[in-house]
């Protein structure tokens, strides 16, 4: 393990925005999404990435997976620079890691159907498609065969994900790179969903990489968790030690926000949630 | 129409009675009781597609066009029946004596208009404020109560000059200028960060509670119910399949829906093989709900006797369950 490359090395990462100039004398200041960020994810580990909106975390899933470009810092996939590679040259990239989304309506094709929307990404990277191989995924993911000839708007959000994920292990990628993969889905299908993404990664043995804003997520599924805040990671560890015992004041804060059924069964009310927060609102 | 529903009780602040939603022959809310007591927060939970959504707007008359509301909602001080009453009986209602928070702070609020304005029309339109310069000065100060910096800065401010958890507040301060007696929340911090709903809620109780109001309050998410209400109402399929004290229902379910939807949003307790506890099959699409129990198709201990309608078990409305197999009342935990 320890001579092997870590499927993601990431170092000090960043991405300045331009935003559009509102006087004649001066540019406006750039937005810093990135400020400087370095992780590594090793072959086979589940690593999380929890922050709020306007965190970074979505800007850093881009840069990772090949979607934008940094404007400084490294990262390698498995041993290889992305950073300087045209989109053309990005093609090894699509083949070893795939994304999920979060709005599983919005990243499907409402006109494809979904036999042609799981095998959209084997079209594109040139694979030979048996003809078993959608039906094959279609079964990986808990769904019927009957399924192909559908299209999108026939299924709910929860089966809409089990498309998003197949489509994502058509062209058997190592990584999976997930971004708030159970946020839009019912509380009762949530569980179906994470119980198969579980499955699939040990499965597979792949790597994952998932995003969510929501810690308890994150620690049901992750082994090791980073906590983004403006553009940085501001702690970063095992996510029971992180969960248990959180060093840095945002991560405290963030914690002590989430309401539990238990935390509140045990009197907790909106006060107690919102007491730590209280003295820095916005 | 005259309804033959008695007028409520002096106590209640709402009574509805047999609300029943439908589209044509297709029943979406069906045969719904509830009763709001002042002071009272009562949480509805449900999945989407349940119905939860469609309640509150019938509740305040809101349905679209299309939709039919049958039975009865009756409001204290108001002398009229909220269903089948015309749009100037209800905006007369609207905004004084019921108001409503919603999910969305963006589509709420006008993108036209300065937000201290549109808090002072909510005080002008109904009378509560004698003039405009009086409403203006009312505005600033529940700008200020709701927690927002420099109250009369941002009452010049137009929404998308705020941010989502800023708009937000502003739709509280909007919701409570007239002191409602119910103030209906349909998923208001669904859409915001964790640290910024546990902000709002704290308001939101905080603005209920100083008031004395009543609060019906929607979501999907159990723990912001048990964190928020003293009652809760669990609704599947368009219907009420339990009721009851909120530390009773969420330790001590007795429909097995209940217990499914508590099982699966515990994401501390795994298996021996490290799996989630979860319910079976989806939702089904609105008027797509099997006859009978219309989580049977669902449910691990259905059985043919579940094809008719479980009757309701408990004292009264607010305390029971439909279930023709309910859990046993010793059993402990979240199932």
């Amino acid at each position: 393990m320890a001579e092997q490359s870590p499927a993601i090395r990431v170092r000090d990462l960043t991405r300045d925005y331009h935003r559009p100039r509102r006087s004649l004398l001066r540019a406006s200041p750039p937005v810093h999404a990135l400020r400087g960020v370095s992780f590594d994810v090793a072959p086979g580990e589940r690593f999380g990435i929890v922050g709020e909106s306007g965190c970074g975390k979505s800007t850093l899933l881009r840069l990772v997976s090949g979607l934008d470009r940094a404007t400084s810092g490294s990262i390698e996939i498995e041993g290889r620079e992305i950073t300087h590679l045209s989109t053309r040259r990005l093609g090894f990239l699509r083949e070893r890691l795939q994304l999920i989304f979060q709005d599983p309506m919005s990243s499907l094709d409402p006109r494809m159907r979904v036999a042609d929307i799981i095998a959209e990404p084997m079209v594109g990277l040139r694979h030979p498609i048996s003809p078993g191989r959608v039906e094959e995924l279609l079964q990986a993911v808990g769904l019927s065969p009957e399924a192909a000839t559908r299209f999108p708007h026939q299924f709910s959000g929860g089966q809409r994900q089990r498309i998003s994920i197949a489509r994502a292990l058509s062209v058997k990628p190592q990584i999976l790179v997930a971004d708030e993969p159970v946020s839009a889905l019912d509380v009762s299908v949530r569980a179906q969903v994470l119980n198969l993404i579980a499955d699939l990664v040990d499965e597979l043995a792949l790597t994952l990489v998932f995003v969510s804003h929501d810690l308890s997520v994150v620690r049901h599924v992750c082994d090791r968790v980073a906590v983004m805040n403006e553009g940085q990671i501001v702690e970063m560890g095992p996510v029971d030690e992180v969960y248990e015992n959180p060093q840095h004041p945002y991560t405290r804060e963030l914690i002590a926000a989430v309401p539990t059924l238990d935390k509140a069964l045990a009197g907790s009310g909106a006060a107690d949630l919102a007491a730590p927060t209280g003295a820095d609102q916005p | 129409m005259t309804t033959h529903a008695a007028p409520p009780l002096a106590q209640d602040v709402l009574t509805v009675t047999g609300l029943g939603v439908s589209v044509g022959d297709r029943s979406l809310v069906d045969n719904l009781d509830l009763t709001i007591r002042p002071g009272e927060r009562v949480g509805l939970i449900g999945e989407s597609g349940s119905g939860k959504s469609l309640t509150a707007l019938a509740l305040m008359g809101l349905l679209p066009e299309g939709l039919a509301a049958t039975g009865s909602v009756r409001v204290a001080d108001v002398h009229h029946d909220i269903v089948g009453a015309d749009e100037n009986q209800l905006s007369r209602v609207r905004g004084n004596d019921i108001a409503m928070v919603f999910q969305e702070p963006m589509t709420a609020l006008n993108p036209t208009m300065r937000v201290g304005a549109q808090v002072a029309e909510a005080m002008l339109i109904h009378g509560t404020r004698p003039t405009r310069r009086a409403a203006m000065s009312a505005a600033v100060d529940l700008l200020e109560q709701v927690g927002l910096p420099d109250p009369p800065g941002t009452a010049r401010s137009y929404p998308h000059q705020l941010s989502g958890g800023q708009r937000q507040r502003v739709v509280v301060a909007l919701a409570l200028a007239n002191d409602p007696a119910l103030l209906i929340c349909d998923e208001p911090t669904t859409a915001l960060d964790v640290t910024v709903q546990a902000l709002v809620l704290d308001l939101i109780v905080r603005g209920v509670i100083d008031r004395g109001a009543a609060m019906l309050f929607i979501t999907h998410d159990l723990a912001v119910v048990a964190t928020v209400c003293e009652r809760v109402l669990v609704m599947y399929g368009g219907r009420i399949v339990e009721a009851g004290p909120v530390q009773q229902v969420f330790t001590r379910p007795r429909h097995r829906y209940t217990q499914g939807l508590l099982a699966a949003s515990d994401l501390s307790v795994v298996d021996d093989r490290g799996r989630l506890a979860t319910v079976p099959g989806t939702v089904p699409a609105a008027g797509q709900f099997p006859a009978g129990c219309v989580f049977r198709n669902r449910c691990g201990h259905a059985t043919d006797v579940c094809a008719s309608t479980p009757a309701w078990t408990g004292q009264d409305a607010s305390d029971g369950f439909a279930c023709h197999h309910p859990a046993p009342a010793s059993e402990v935990g979240h199932g």
